[in-house]
């Protein structure tokens, strides 16, 4: 599903590159369920998005269901991020304006969704993450964990299949992260593929793979069979 | 993403900061204000000259008689000439190419009296076609025939004023009233004009309303002026039957009168048209400059959206870095930014064109200056907002469109 080849990302600071990914090689299959950790600013979040189609890589191809991401023009890029892949970030970035509902229904609007259609779809979304009785909440009326589970629903709205999460569980309590989890193995379970970005060890052993960077190269890159 | 939800999103970007969106429209509802006022301040005074120079008829050479002093009167005469003369007016309608009609006029301020009543009046003995001439309309009777003219009868028409003074019920026509001794058969009363309190060319300002028509011959046979030659008149007025070579017909007729007047200028020739263009031309100039003047409010109103777009768009790099990682393509973030200037200003321009409209009401209302609303100026005024958001709001736009999706997301 996910194929880099000799990936390379370096950032301009004034007249230095600084090298964020260096030569990044990786497969990820369909339902796979992948963590990445790594210590800060090795490139986790560089990587993950390249994976978003959020940005392109300053050298190698990206394939995407087999179809080279990289030479997309930024339309295309944008119709992938809508239909293809669903993004859960560690702060949430939801509409502080829109109630959950609106938020989800956004990326329906841009797919050019007729409005009954598209409502059906967001409280589907929003049944499935446990948010049915907040549909009328601004993000700012809802907890952390809440506004994760807005941002998942948004996230599965267009049924992309797969997730790619940065740090969903970094600015919620264990407890709330705990829960999230649960709900990324059910989604797993369901058969999304998922690629998550942490720190916790604890987080990435809900992983079935675990890939490890540093310094902008893959460290280690270990599937587990896991017990239960 | 559909049109209907671009403007729900614009609207929603402009209620959400309604004080801010207000501020930002000001520049474009004064504009937008003054524009709509001004014009109709411009068209209210074109109105008003075009209806004074067609009361006076635009296809009319008005040759009038100079108020002389005692000692230029002596001089002139020495000097042969007549001054104006039914002779002048019966060569003009000879020699004159393009003549209509030409109507003689000879004037005497004196009282009207009916029953116990006495009016001051300006009585005017005027040839047979006068009244279609001057573009005067009759209130009842009719006005002097030729018939009367030729056998020089004794019939009077009333102006409007001098009607309503000596009679105040009593029907006018068929009843005789006494100018100074002579008893004249009123046959018509004029409808009332309002003309002409301004002093046109050399034309000094009278009210017509307080005029007394007879016929011309009755008039020089029966009433004796002091210093006047009997036939001596005050006004020949030359109709030509195009008012685009009026200018050489004047000039033509100055000609024939000074030859006939032996080089003595003792009249003036004024020619409304003349006067109309000239006040047109004037008017283009003060068009011109209101047509600046507001260009430059519309130009300042929309810098004004730009640099609050430009403000938001920085304020929502983060927004819209969200859209776009959920699949806003370009053109969407593109067509909502601009979206909202639009909403902006075009809301700010209704708003201008109700201040506008209710300011030249007021202006009309508590002055003399007489405004008119024209269509036209509302839909210019409000195209052209518009305009001003669309242009304006563009470039804000643009770079909100342009913000890569990674760079604005992460955008603290
Ligand atoms: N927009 C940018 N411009 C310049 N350098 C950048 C930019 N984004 C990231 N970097 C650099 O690239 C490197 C990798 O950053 P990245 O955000 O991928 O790290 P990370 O692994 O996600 O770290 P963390 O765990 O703290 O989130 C860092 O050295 C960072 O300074
Ligand atoms: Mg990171």
């Amino acid at each position: 599903m996910i194929k880099l080849v000799d990936v390379i990302k370096n950032y301009a600071i004034g007249e230095n590159e600084i090298p964020a990914l260096r030569n990044i090689n990786l497969h990820i299959a369909k339902g796979e369920y992948v963590s990445i950790m790594g210590p800060s600013g090795s490139g986790k979040s560089t990587l993950m998005n390249i994976l978003g189609c959020l940005d392109t890589p300053s050298s190698g191809h990206y394939f995407f269901k087999g179809t080279d991401v990289s030479i997309l023009n930024d339309d295309q890029l944008s119709a992938m991020r809508n239909s293809e892949i669903g993004f859960v970030f560690q702060n949430f970035n939801l509409l502080p304006r829109l109630n959950s509902l609106q938020n989800v229904e956004l990326p329906l609007i841009y797919a050019g969704m007729p409005a009954a259609e598209r409502k059906k779809r967001a409280l589907e979304a929003l049944e499935r993450v446990g948010l049915s009785g907040r549909l009328d909440h601004k993000p700012g009326e809802l907890s952390g964990g809440q506004r994760q589970r807005v941002a998942i629903a948004r996230a599965l709205v267009t049924h992309p299949g797969i997730l790619l999460a940065d740090e969903p569980t970094g600015a919620l309590d264990s407890k709330t992260g705990v829960e999230i989890m649960a709900l990324f193995q059910e989604l797993h379970d369901e058969g999304n593929t998922i690629i998550l970005i942490t720190h916790e060890a604890e987080i990435a052993d809900y992983a079935h793979r675990n890939i490890f960077i540093k310094d902008g190269m893959i460290h280690s890159d270990k599937c587990r069979v896991v017990s239960d | 993403m559909q049109l209907d939800e671009n403007i729900k999103l614009a609207l929603s970007g402009v209620s959400d900061h309604k004080f801010r969106s207000f501020l930002t429209m000001l520049g474009i509802i004064f504009g937008v204000a003054s524009v709509i006022t001004m014009l109709s301040i411009g068209e209210g005074a074109k109105r008003e000259a075009i209806a004074k120079y067609q009361d006076l008829g635009v296809n009319n050479i008005i040759v009038r008689e100079k108020n002389l002093s005692d000692n230029e009167l002596e001089e002139v005469r020495a000097r042969f000439s007549q001054g104006l003369s039914l002779q002048d007016a019966e060569v003009i309608r000879e020699i004159l190419p393009g003549v209509n009609q030409v109507a003689s006029q000879a004037e005497i301020a004196t009282e009207v009296k009916y029953a116990d009543k006495s009016v001051k009046s300006t009585v005017v003995g005027v040839s047979a076609g006068y009244l279609e001439m001057m573009n005067y309309t009759l209130k009842s009777g009719e006005f002097i025939q030729e018939s009367q003219y030729n056998s020089r009868m004794k019939v009077c028409v009333l102006g409007a004023g001098v009607a309503t003074l000596l009679f105040a019920q009593t029907d006018p026509i068929g009843q005789m009233v006494k100018i100074d001794d002579q008893w004249m058969e009123v046959v018509g009363v004029l409808a009332s004009k309002t003309l002409f309190t301004e002093t046109v060319g050399e034309l000094a300002a009278r009210d017509l309303n307080t005029d007394v028509y007879l016929p011309l011959s009755t008039f020089l046979n029966r009433f004796t002026r002091e210093k006047e030659l009997s036939n001596e008149i005050q006004q020949i007025t030359v109709q030509v039957e195009n008012s685009a070579t009026i200018v050489q017909a004047s000039q033509l007729v100055n000609e024939i009168l000074k030859r006939r007047h032996f080089n003595n200028e003792d009249y003036n020739i004024v020619v409304p048209y003349e006067l109309l263009k000239q006040e047109e031309k004037e008017r283009q100039i003060y068009n011109f400059l209101l047509g600046a003047i507001a260009a430059i409010s519309l130009l300042v109103g929309g810098i004004g959206i730009m640099n609050i777009m430009l403000a938001t768009v920085m304020e929502r790099t983060r927004e819209i870095g969200i859209r776009r990682s959920i699949g806003a393509r370009k053109a969407d973030i593109m067509s909502q930014f601009v979206a909202e200037a639009v909403a902006i200003s075009i809301t700010g321009g209704l708003i201008g064109v109700v201040l506008g409209v209710s300011l030249s009401l007021i202006v009309s209302f508590f002055t003399d200056v007489s405004t008119c609303i024209r269509l036209y100026s509302i839909v210019i005024a409000f195209a052209f907002s518009v305009i001003v958001g669309i242009c304006f709001g563009y470039l804000p736009a643009k770079n909100a469109a342009n913000l890569k999706p990674v760079d604005s997301i992460r955008y603290e």
